[in-house]
């Protein structure tokens, strides 16, 4: 009941429209006073409602209403900054508080009938409906998006995709109705990305019928399992399976971890991964499995099974399209990964931009006004190109999700391969912004309640988790490799991947460039796949060439990072400029193709001017690289009257952003702190 | 004591008094329980407009005159036009209403509302925007359109949305009748005065000579008190409406409400799930979505939304369950009903009133409601409501500018 008063009390004072009359009055200085973008800015030349469809791509309706169930439940935490609400978790409890109140949205979206047919729906749609809730509880709290996503993603998904009927019939409805709680042992502390090299180990007792799962030294502790610390009551344990004395890979096992009353299960031993730089919501633990024994049935075995009696069954008999098909729920939790990071970097150019269309500082003239941040040249340079990266991203993002929920087992390389690329380029994007942003934003930018800061330790951990980026990105490079010399070795044309491209003749890029050219979307997609199919050759050929001095591949590989970096980086900016230009296709309205060409101008010239390698390899003069700089300038320019509709474009309600996004001298004024 | 009693030179369907300053309009159409017409809604508008310039009025107090403070829009020369084909004059109508709805949302001085009596749709948005509202216990708040093929309008996505937990989506979809104190409880009032103390309010608010809402709600809160609420009250069942009413769709509230229905007896339960499958399935599925679309947004783009549906409504182009509603309720044959009721649901009690009203709601009429059923209508049917109207001469609703925009006003999308 007292949290009803409160509520009433927050909302009736804001519904009350609180005009905080200054007891004792400041003097009102022109500048001191806080005027809304909204009115101060030029109105929209495009209607902001396509554009949001558009950049969110599905399920609007459901995105309403699952920010409405937040917004209406103080367990979101709502505080009134400046006479709105807002809501955000709050950062200053200690861990295990963060841990709890977690755990407490969870049920809350769980009463509410958020994950109802999670796993027991079927179909595009419902995986559809699924990434928009994933979206919007991620705009909200990276831990809560985490701490479902290893319950349901990651427990649900394995044994969704490595159980079987059994599996499914016995779990999947226990697990979105949350009677059991999950989590995935898979990364050792010895053993991250590297999966296939983990240390535990399973053998199978075939008196018994029972598979007995044991961590044989430190190294082999299953580390940073979420949900393991404190709530799990049951893993999937990831493990090398030996079996008659031959190890047969790694294998998953379903092991219960706590009993019905929360305690510790006899032969598991469980303890805290400590306090983290962000997402303390999560409960990260470490386990180590002391000769447990669970039945045979345990074993997940879509790929491979063992008969009671001790025999090693599989329908896979390459041990590596085994292991590929082991990662398969890895690949949904990349999709989810560079979407939140999208929609983290949202949050933040949102807040940063709002800000800058209205705080001041100096003036240009003597006793002249203060000028708007926004209307320095270099503040949006800054900004803007983030800006326009955001909407380029946001637009492979979609591509992607399109393509994993329609996946086919045809498909599984390249949704492998692009969510890799986007996952790590989203992830980098992310922070990259939030820094930009914090900083945009002055000291404002460190206050926790302007969400900015905090989200930079919240999000810092997708660059490494589900497959650290850089070797994420050297496996694109791989894959690319793998294709260029498949089509190489038997002369047909390159196919899959967007490298079709590679079969055309060699783009020819002008060598005189004009501000017309750069803005063909012909050259940007022509000096793109330019940049590609030179670094795709060139690294093809220098491994060719450590093979031929007797090097193994994987040595070739490793010794030519740098070219697979910029590989990587190519193949990752054209495919994201391919899904730019397909989203623009899609669109009828004049307006809104107008400033999504200049969007996606800027997102390649930007491109073009801070990537070294157009400079490195050629691809660009340098009378044309500073042309393009030039043109960058211009850009911004002309991007600064959409930069309100373009975030506001992003679809966040207000309560989810920072108060230093509206009007924060309210919000900060003497007479809110009396409230 | 200076009062002078005008009419503005046009008319006495708002009188206006004058004191210190401080400036009292009172609606003044008893026989039609105050529904408000098009010329109340001018006058109030240019009344408004006038007073926040006037540097001597320091704030405002609306109230009506007898039994209700307004009964809600006086809609039947609207539905007589549309039914004609002539849906323009509505919209019209519509428009100055909203914008008096948006002038007095981001109105720069307090506006006490005494809603002594009834309070239905166009008189909630008359007076839920302004800054205070005081109930009696002889307040009636209901948004009762979806029983007429209607929806919630003047602002109610806005502040319904507001309310504490899912209040909103049941007051809005059920039309359920809240007393006086269950308006303060839900946030809809912000003070309860015993309607005899109401002179002495009033006689101390128009000595104010501030605009701090500090100092009147002192003032205000002087004559209040906290009033029981009764057994049947929707405040009672807050986890009910909480657990129900959040319900992604329509069909899954009204699935929840069943669920809880069969766990136990309850008239409350029943009662709720009666209204809900009275009401038009269009208005309803068009009202869920205005309110949780209206929870996210601000007061301009919440009247704007709901001003393009108005329009879809009165063009019949979809349905024309809102002419079947308020038809037959409102156009008798000689237009002019002798007996009429209120349907104040949840007690099932019905006030019988011996005037004409401007609209009646029957608790026993059921309507043939065009598409009949829920599942008939899909999402992309509802998207329609929601579009611009694609008619050359017509334009979009464009709210005034306002010079100090509070922040709740302000809407991204």
């Amino acid at each position: 009941m007292e949290k009803v008063n409160f509520r009433i009390k927050v909302l009736s004072r804001h519904l009350n429209q609180e005009t905080s009359t200054p007891k004792f009055t400041l003097e009102s200085f022109p500048c001191l006073s806080y005027k809304p973008p909204e009115l101060s800015e030029p109105s929209a030349v495009f209607d902001i409602k396509e554009m949001r469809k558009l950049v969110d791509g599905h399920n609007l309706e459901d995105r309403e209403w699952l920010f409405g169930l937040m917004l209406q439940s103080n367990l979101f935490n709502p505080m009134e900054r400046g006479g709105k609400v807002f809501v955000s978790p709050d950062h200053s409890q200690s861990k295990e508080q963060q841990r709890e109140i977690t755990m407490r949205r969870i049920e809350y979206l769980l009463e509410h009938g958020v994950f109802k047919k999670w796993f027991t729906g079927e179909g595009p749609e419902n995986e559809l409906r699924k990434l928009a809730f994933s979206d919007c509880i991620g705009v909200f709290d990276h831990s809560l998006g985490i701490k479902l996503g290893v319950h349901l993603t990651l427990w649900g998904g394995a044994i969704q995709f490595f159980g079987t009927k059994r599996h499914h019939d016995k779990w999947l409805k226990a697990t979105e109705e949350y009677v059991v709680k999950g989590c995935f042992a898979m990364t050792e502390l010895g053993h991250g990305s590297n999966v296939r090299g983990i240390e535990t180990v399973t053998t199978y007792d075939s008196s018994t019928g029972e598979f007995v799962i044991n961590t044989p030294c430190e190294s082999a502790q299953k580390y940073w399992i979420g949900g393991a610390a404190n709530h799990a009551t049951h893993t999937v344990v990831f493990s090398q399976l030996i079996i008659e004395g031959k190890n047969q890979g790694v294998h998953a096992f379903i092991c219960q971890i706590r009993d019905e009353n929360g305690d510790i299960c006899p032969n598991i031993r469980i303890a805290d991964c400590g306090h983290k730089i962000g997402l303390n919501g999560v409960d990260n633990g470490r386990i180590w499995f002391d000769n447990v024994r669970v039945p045979r049935e345990n074993l997940l075995n879509s790929v491979a099974d063992v008969s009671p009696d001790g025999k090693y069954l599989t329908a896979i008999k390459d041990p590596d399209q085994r292991f590929a098909a082991f990662l398969a729920p890895l690949t949904s939790g990349r999709v989810t990964i560079a979407v939140s990071a999208i929609y983290s970097a949202k949050v933040g150019l949102a807040t940063a931009i709002r800000y800058s269309l209205t705080r001041r500082a100096f003036s240009v003239t003597p006793n002249g006004p203060e000028i708007l941040l926004l209307d320095y040249p270099s503040h949006q340079r800054r900004l803007l190109p983030l800006l326009a990266k955001t909407y380029a991203m946001s637009f492979a993002v979609n591509y992607l999700k399109k393509i994993y929920v329609n996946r086919t087992p045809e498909m599984n390389k390249v949704i492998h391969v692009v969510s890799s690329a986007f996952k790590a380029i989203a992830s980098w994007h992310n922070m990259r912004t939030l820094q930009e942003c914090r900083e945009a934003c002055g000291g404002q930018g460190l206050k926790t309640e302007n969400r900015v800061g905090p989200l930079k330790g919240e999000f810092d951990v997708q660059s490494t988790f589900e497959g650290d980026n850089n070797v994420l990105m050297q496996q694109v490079s791989k894959a690319l490799f793998g294709e260029y010399v498949a089509a190489k070795r038997s002369k047909k044309p390159i196919k899959g991947l967007g490298l079709e491209h590679m079969n055309a003749s060699c783009p020819i890029v002008p060598s005189q460039l004009t501000s017309h050219t750069m803005r063909q979307a012909q050259f940007q997609n022509d000096i793109f796949c330019l940049r590609e199919r030179d670094l795709l050759e060139r690294f093809a050929a220098e491994v060719a060439l450590c093979q031929a001095q007797g090097k193994s591949r994987e040595y070739a590989f490793t010794l030519n990072y740098q070219l697979a970096e910029d590989l990587g980086r190519a193949y990752s900016d054209r495919a994201v400029l391919h899904t730019f230009l397909e989203a623009e296709a899609s669109v009828t309205s004049a307006p809104l193709k107008n400033v999504l060409d200049l969007v996606r101008s800027m997102y390649t010239l930007v491109t073009l001017e801070e990537d070294a390698a157009f400079l490195r390899y050629g691809y660009l003069s340098t009378d044309n690289a500073a042309m393009v700089r030039k043109e960058v300038a211009n850009l911004c320019g002309e991007l600064r009257p959409h930069a309100l509709s373009l975030v506001s474009s992003f679809g966040l309600p207000d309560a989810f952003l920072g108060p230093i996004a509206f009007n924060w001298v309210e919000a900060n004024a003497w007479s809110s702190e009396q409230n | 004591m200076a009062q002078t009693l005008y009419n503005n030179g046009r008319t006495d369907q708002v009188l206006v008094e004058e004191t210190g300053s401080v400036r009292t309009f009172i609606l003044n159409r008893p026989k039609k329980l105050n529904a408000l017409s098009l010329q109340m809604i001018s006058q109030l508008t240019e009344l408004f407009y006038a007073n926040e310039e006037d540097s001597n009025v320091k704030m405002i107090i609306l109230k009506g005159h007898g039994r209700a403070f307004c009964a809600g829009g006086d809609v039947s020369p609207i539905f007589h036009n549309a039914r004609q084909g002539n849906w323009k004059f509505g919209a019209n109508f519509l428009q100055k209403e909203y914008t008096l709805n948006y002038v007095m949302a981001t109105y720069s001085k307090p506006q006490v509302s005494i809603l002594n009596g009834i309070v239905m749709g166009g008189g909630a948005g008359a007076s839920i925007h302004g800054r205070f509202r005081v109930a009696t216990e002889k307040s009636v708040f209901a948004m009762p359109e979806t029983a007429m093929g209607y929806f919630p309008d003047v602002g109610a996505s806005y502040f319904l949305s507001r309310l504490p937990g899912f209040v909103g989506e049941y007051a809005g979809l059920t039309g359920s009748r809240l007393d006086g104190a269950d308006m303060l409880a839900s946030g809809l009032a912000t003070h309860f005065v015993s309607s005899d103390k109401l002179p002495l309010l009033e006689q101390a608010l128009v000595k104010v000579d501030t605009s701090d809402p500090d100092a009147i709600s002192a003032i205000i809160s002087h004559f209040s008190h906290i009033p029981k609420l009764k057994e049947e009250s929707h405040y009672h069942r807050m986890k009910i409406i909480n657990r129900c009413f959040s319900r992604r769709t329509i069909e899954e509230i009204i699935f929840t409400l069943e669920s809880e229905a069969s766990d136990k007896k309850d008239n409350w339960i029943s009662s709720t799930i009666q209204l809900l499958k009275k009401a038009s399935p269009t208005s309803l599925k068009i009202s869920l979505r205005l309110i949780r679309e209206g929870r996210l947004q601000g007061v301009g783009s919440c009247l704007v939304r709901e001003s393009r549906i108005a329009y879809h409504m009165l063009r019949g182009e979809f349905t024309k369950d809102c002419f079947e509603g308020f038809g037959a309720i409102l156009i008798d044959k000689d237009r002019n009903p002798k007996v009429c009721y209120i349907h104040l649901n949840m007690d099932n009690t019905e006030l019988r009133f011996r005037e004409p009203l401007p609209f009646i709601y029957s608790s026993f009429t059921y309507f043939q409601w065009e598409p009949s059923s829920l599942e008939l209508i899909s999402d992309d049917d509802v998207d329609r409501y929601f579009s611009k109207i694609d008619d050359e001469d017509w334009e979009d609703l464009k709210l005034p500018p306002r010079s100090n925009l509070p922040p709740y006003a302000i809407a991204k999308l």
